[in-house]
């Protein structure tokens, strides 16, 4: 994967009208070719990021380079797909009337229409009016209007919202497919799992400020193995005399140690050894949902 | 500003608003001719008649739908320019539009194109419909069939693509600046129907008529200013109309263009949330 940008934001605010800071003074760097996770809770600010990216809204300062462009120059757009927030199409039309309407704007051979209704499944059902189609039939629209300018960045947001768990299945393999080879993918979710399996790195945004940019696995930190054993003071004390005191930790009776999961055997050789039971022995990762919660302060389960 | 032509066409062509927009029309222009020509045979008992004949025949049809389109045709275009653009922001089809190549102007430029396609493609259907109800009277009364001249029917179809046009910008504008159609078109209908001609009356008894000037500025005074401009003998007597035909083709246009260079702007200035 090269590493040029092809979203480079500095500073990057927006403060509405009535006062709402609703972006605050975001610097993301998103790299050519990356699948990048822009993740965040509800109302934290991803969607009007990705609106100011691609031109819809002004910020009310610092600056945006996309695709070699300002947001919402035409020599940029031309490059870029996106479905922002809820698919914007004419109800009395059908699915393949107005992507032909999308595919003229972008000056786009008719031809790609059907390319890009095949590549979301919908080509039995785009002779339907758009006013019938069901949420999930109207987010695929919008991920083929996306994609007719065959773009080289593509921004989605929240392309999953309103499929079914069969839907969201497919359409997370067909970002990966897209994702694949020159092509960028700019991804705003709430869903973690999703970010997780689809995702190079990822921009975790709360309150409007980007609160951690990595990949996923640095995110998630290093790799650990989690031991249960009886007595517990003494297995703390014989992994301690083991990987030193600073790469164990123990949490809701169980011990987290800092080291390759590979080391599992040794471990627990040394334990049953030292007489000590052994009742839960496995590779630790933390979720991406603790590291989430954890970033964005907010409380697992409420 | 070819491909935005194009898009626009290809969106507006069945869109219901216009397709029920020219069926009103058609609908209208007949129903006025059937009733005027049921009242031109059927006198009052003191024997006056409320309709000329001779008003109804082809050689008067331009002079006839001048009047007969003026202000339900008003009325229609402002509500048709109010959905055309409102309309977008209900749909969130703006956002897909300014998304895509062209730049914001652009788009609104190819959009201002189809749209005074359409309300020419309204115009030729007033006065088509025109045309055919008064050779049907003329045919079923045994008068004989004559044609205006060309230059009229040319000016007549001139005069009301730039009302039709000038009514339908301000539903145009209203709906750029409410982003939505409904409240649009329910302010442009009220101005058109009630607030412009409560103001001309109350400016005109202000200092005895001092103030006349500034409604010869308004929109609608010399849109009516200019159908009344075509008239013949047939009509019976009628007054002159006090804006001339010039001053009202200049100032109708300047508001469209006004109008749609304002909304140009505020499409251009403002975010598309």
């Amino acid at each position: 994967m090269e590493n040029i940008t092809i979203v480079e934001t500095h500073g990057l605010t927006k403060r509405f009208g009535s006062g709402v800071l609703a972006v605050d003074s975001i610097a993301m760097s998103v790299r050519r070719g990356e699948v990048y996770g822009f993740l965040g809770p509800n109302g934290a600010g991803k969607t009007t990021t990705l609106r100011m990216l691609v031109g819809l809204i002004r910020p009310t300062s610092g600056t945006a380079t996309v695709a070699g462009h300002t947001p919402g120059d035409p020599k940029g757009l031309a490059t870029i797909g996106s479905l922002i927030e809820s698919p914007g199409f004419y109800p009395y039309l059908s699915g393949r009337e107005n992507l032909r309407v999308v595919a003229d704007l972008a000056s786009v051979s008719q031809k790609r229409v059907e390319e890009v209704l095949d590549m979301v499944e919908l080509s039995t059902r785009a002779g339907r009016k758009f006013g019938t189609y069901s949420t999930g039939m109207k987010q695929r629209l919008g991920v083929a209007a996306a994609l007719l300018k065959d773009p080289d960045l593509l921004i989605l947001d929240e392309p999953t919202n309103g499929l079914d768990p069969q839907g969201m299945a497919e359409m997370r393999k067909l970002i990966k497919d897209i994702g694949q080879g020159d092509r960028t993918v700019l991804l705003s979710s709430h869903l973690l799992g999703e970010v997780e399996q689809i995702c190079d790195r990822v921009g975790v945004i709360s309150n409007g400020k980007l609160v951690k940019q990595s990949t996923v696995q640095e995110l998630l930190g290093e790799e650990g193995v989690l031991v249960r054993a009886q007595p517990i003071e003494q297995a703390q004390e014989l992994l301690t005399k083991m990987f030193g005191a600073d790469a164990i930790s123990r949490q809701d009776g169980a011990l987290h140690l800092k080291t390759k999961p590979t080391n599992s055997v040794e471990i627990n050789r040394h334990l049953v050894n030292a007489g000590i039971g052994v009742s839960e022995l496995r590779p630790f990762e933390r979720s991406l949902e603790e590291v989430f919660f954890q970033l964005t302060g907010e409380k697992q389960g409420s | 500003m070819i491909a935005t032509i194009k898009a626009e066409w290809r969106k507006s062509r069945f869109r219901p608003a216009f397709l029920v927009a020219t069926g009103i029309i058609a609908g209208i222009t007949i129903l006025i001719y059937l009733l005027s020509w049921y009242l031109a045979l059927h006198p009052s008992a003191a024997g006056e008649r409320a309709a000329n004949i001779l008003t109804l025949y082809p050689d008067q049809f331009v002079n006839f739908v001048m009047g007969a389109a003026f202000p339900v045709g008003a009325a229609v275009a402002i509500v048709v320019g109010a959905l055309f653009a409102g309309g977008e922001f209900g749909w969130g089809t703006l956002k897909t539009m300014f998304t895509q190549r062209p730049g914001r102007l652009t788009v609104w430029a190819g959009r201002m194109v189809v749209f005074a396609a359409w309300m020419l493609i309204l115009t030729v259907v007033l006065f088509g419909v025109g045309a055919a109800a008064s050779v049907m009277v003329a045919a079923f009364q045994g008068y004989a069939i004559a044609w205006p001249a060309a230059i009229d029917l040319l000016k007549g179809v001139g005069a009301i693509w730039l009302i039709f046009g000038v009514n339908g910008a301000i539903g145009l504008a209203l709906g750029v600046a409410i982003r939505q159609p409904a409240a649009a078109l329910g302010i442009g209908l009220t101005y058109v129907l009630a607030v412009e001609i409560i103001a001309v009356r109350f400016i005109n008894l202000i200092n005895d008529g001092a103030y006349k000037w500034v409604t010869e500025l308004f929109v609608n005074q010399n849109a009516t200013a200019l159908t009344q401009s075509f008239t013949s003998p047939a009509f019976g007597r009628s007054v002159a109309p006090a804006i001339s035909a010039e001053h009202a083709v200049l100032v109708v246009a300047a508001w469209g263009i006004g109008l749609v260079v304002v909304a140009a702007g505020l499409l251009r200035l403002r975010d598309v949330t």
